[in-house]
């Protein structure tokens, strides 16, 4: 299932001409391998098919769901409470990154603060989501900001230390005002570190959108999943789950696209496009 | 680049917008719809117990009193308990131990009318002790030394294993009882994970397809027709709106007595709210559905629940029941 592409390496160009091809090869052999084994591993009777089924049966349950008005409904819950909650999370994680490292002493201030909050799961914050706002989507919203702040928050920060003094310093003498400077010295410094942050906030949120929803029962895939467990639909369970996955795929694809087009002038995805 | 990113920026505040926007209102209890309707949200787990709610709204049992449900699927109490205290939901639904513990804790929860009952006759309840096919364990009793599931411990299914063991002769304080859901009972049974679980259904009828054994009903040998949940509203709603209250109540007594008499009915619409396989949903047990809960059955948990040291002070059954 591995794939150059999501691991984070760069695509390797020295094997073979076409190294692309053969990833996608490689990447579709692995799948394949992959699928027969949970084909057979049941079938085998190595693990129960009535708690573990065959990837046939699974894809059986996928075709159901996919006919099925609700499950879309579904889908399109957890995608908003993703889509949503990751904007809300990008904006306050940028925002207060670049406010606490601009006003003098505000970093050293906040310090302790994000270091005692941030490693606070997300999910242990269930019983005061519920308490604020029932199972409504909102819930699922304080989860995913929460989760998904601290990552945007953090790699702010460090993209905002990695500023070149001379370059500061340059701007300085030419009289740029601060916003200038935040225009044109800082936000171009910061920005890779903020988009590896927004990939890895974009992963985590659907985790946690998916989370919510199982754990609270607010509308969406993970509530869906939740019924089938209750239901003892194991099929449905797992072809729900395969959605998941499916779905977390495509964010992070779509992630890695939206990074590579923001940093295009950038020296690491210029390097990388130019076989 | 630039212009990619203003749009994210853009998109995000808009975004962020109604998200802020629609946090208002919705907490407030009495949103009069159109035509006098009024809407209650009842916090409720997706299981066949709440089947004859579904069913009441489909018949228009709630409409005739001027009431719209809506039906908010939580998983479990731990989310509904919360959110009837704080409001989001009008009603709920919860075991009566559940209730019976917030209330001795000080949370401010009042029964309004009865949720769901065991049959009251031995092994054609909704909920079993289930040991596996070929087990050697026969009786209660010889539960001591072993592992039995039970979906939360200090609660009704705790209390009720350890009462059937207790009736049995056997000392319950010697069967080990381990936390496990209900859905995951048929697969950790079958595994020898646990010599025995409490199980209800849908998972009952899983593990009775398997070949499973029922060596007890641990909900009938609490007491005859016993309780197990009710519908509850928080005392403050139900100071502020008797009058609404009653509808419901009434409105809900109308479903209990129609889901129980048309079980046809009620399997049907089970298949809405649920995703029980069709061969699994024939062979499930029904739990009854008196329209009155059962006062005396409540004073045998009541009791249980004192034995087993569940409660740091008593519940007050008069101020907790309708």
């Amino acid at each position: 299932m591995k794939d150059a592409h999501l691991d984070g390496a760069p695509p390797e160009r020295a094997r073979g001409g076409r190294p692309e091809l053969t990833n996608a090869a490689l990447g579709a052999a692995g799948l394949a391998g992959f699928l027969a084994l949970c084909e057979a591993v049941p079938r085998l009777g190595i693990v129960s098919a009535e708690y573990f089924p065959p990837v046939s049966r699974i894809a059986d349950a996928l075709v159901g769901e996919l006919g099925d008005g609700a499950f879309w409904t579904a889908l399109g819950d957890t995608l908003t409470g993703w889509a949503l909650g990751l904007a809300i999370a990008v904006t306050a994680g940028v925002l207060a990154g670049v406010v606490i490292s601009v006003v003098p002493y505000l970093r050293e201030a906040t310090a302790s603060t994000i270091e005692f909050l941030r490693p606070i799961p997300s999910v242990a914050l269930i019983p005061l989501a519920v308490l604020l706002y029932g199972t409504e989507l909102r819930s699922v919203l304080l989860l995913v900001v929460y989760a998904s702040f601290w990552q945007v928050l953090l790699q702010t920060l460090y993209g905002v230390r990695d500023v070149d003094p001379v370059a500061e310093e340059t701007a300085r003498s030419y009289g740029l005002g601060t916003w200038a400077r935040v225009r044109h010295v800082l936000w171009p410094t910061a920005l890779p570190y903020v988009m590896t942050g927004v990939r890895l906030a974009a992963a985590v949120a659907l985790i946690l959108a998916v989370t919510a929803e199982l754990v609270i029962g607010a509308p969406g895939l993970g509530a869906r999943i939740a019924v089938a467990q209750t239901s003892q639909a194991v099929p449905e369970m797992y072809a729900l789950v395969v959605v998941t996955g499916v779905l977390g795929l495509l964010i992070n694809v779509g992630a890695r696209t939206v990074e590579r087009r923001a940093l295009a002038w950038h020296q690491s995805v210029r390097g990388e496009v130019a076989v | 680049m630039r212009r990619l990113l203003a749009g994210l920026a853009a998109g995000t505040v808009l975004a962020a917008v109604p998200a802020c926007g629609s946090s208002s209102g919705s907490s407030e209890p009495e949103d009069k719809g159109s035509g006098g309707v009024t809407t209650v949200k009842v916090g409720i787990i997706p299981i066949v117990d709440v089947a004859p709610l579904y069913l009441g709204e489909k018949k228009g049992f709630f409409k005739e009193r001027g009431l719209k449900l809506s039906l908010s699927p939580a998983q479990g109490g731990a989310a509904i308990v919360p959110g009837v205290v704080s409001g989001q939901f009008q009603f709920g639904f919860s075991n009566v131990t559940s209730l019976m513990v917030a209330q001795s804790n000080g949370v401010p929860v009042k029964a309004v009318v009865n949720g769901a009952s065991s049959s009251g006759v031995e092994g054609e309840d909704f909920g079993g002790l289930m040991v596996k096919k070929g087990s050697p364990i026969k009786t209660p009793k010889e539960l001591e030394g072993r592992r039995v599931a039970v979906n939360t411990l200090k609660n009704i299914n705790e209390l009720a294993v350890r009462n059937s063991v207790r009736q049995d002769g056997g000392d319950p304080d010697e069967v080990e009882l381990v936390e496990l859901a209900f859905d995951q009972m048929p697969a950790a049974l079958e595994d020898g994970q646990v010599d025995a679980a409490m199980v209800v259904e849908p998972a009952l009828a899983t593990i009775k397809a398997q070949g499973g054994t029922e060596i007890a009903s641990p909900l009938v040998d609490i007491a005859d027709k016993l309780t197990v949940a009710m519908y509850f509203t928080s005392e403050k709603y139900a100071q502020q709106n008797p009058e609404l209250v009653k509808r419901f109540q009434e409105a809900t007594a109308e479903s209990l007595a129609h889901a129980d008499a048309h079980p046809d009915e009620v399997r049907e619409i089970v298949t809405t709210y649920t995703k029980i396989p069709e061969a699994t949903l024939e062979q499930v047990t029904l739990p009854k559905w008196p329209a009155q809960a059962n006062r005396s059955s409540i004073m045998d948990l009541l009791k249980l629940g004192h034995e087993d040291g569940l409660f740091k002070r008593s519940p007050d059954l008069d101020a907790l029941l309708p």
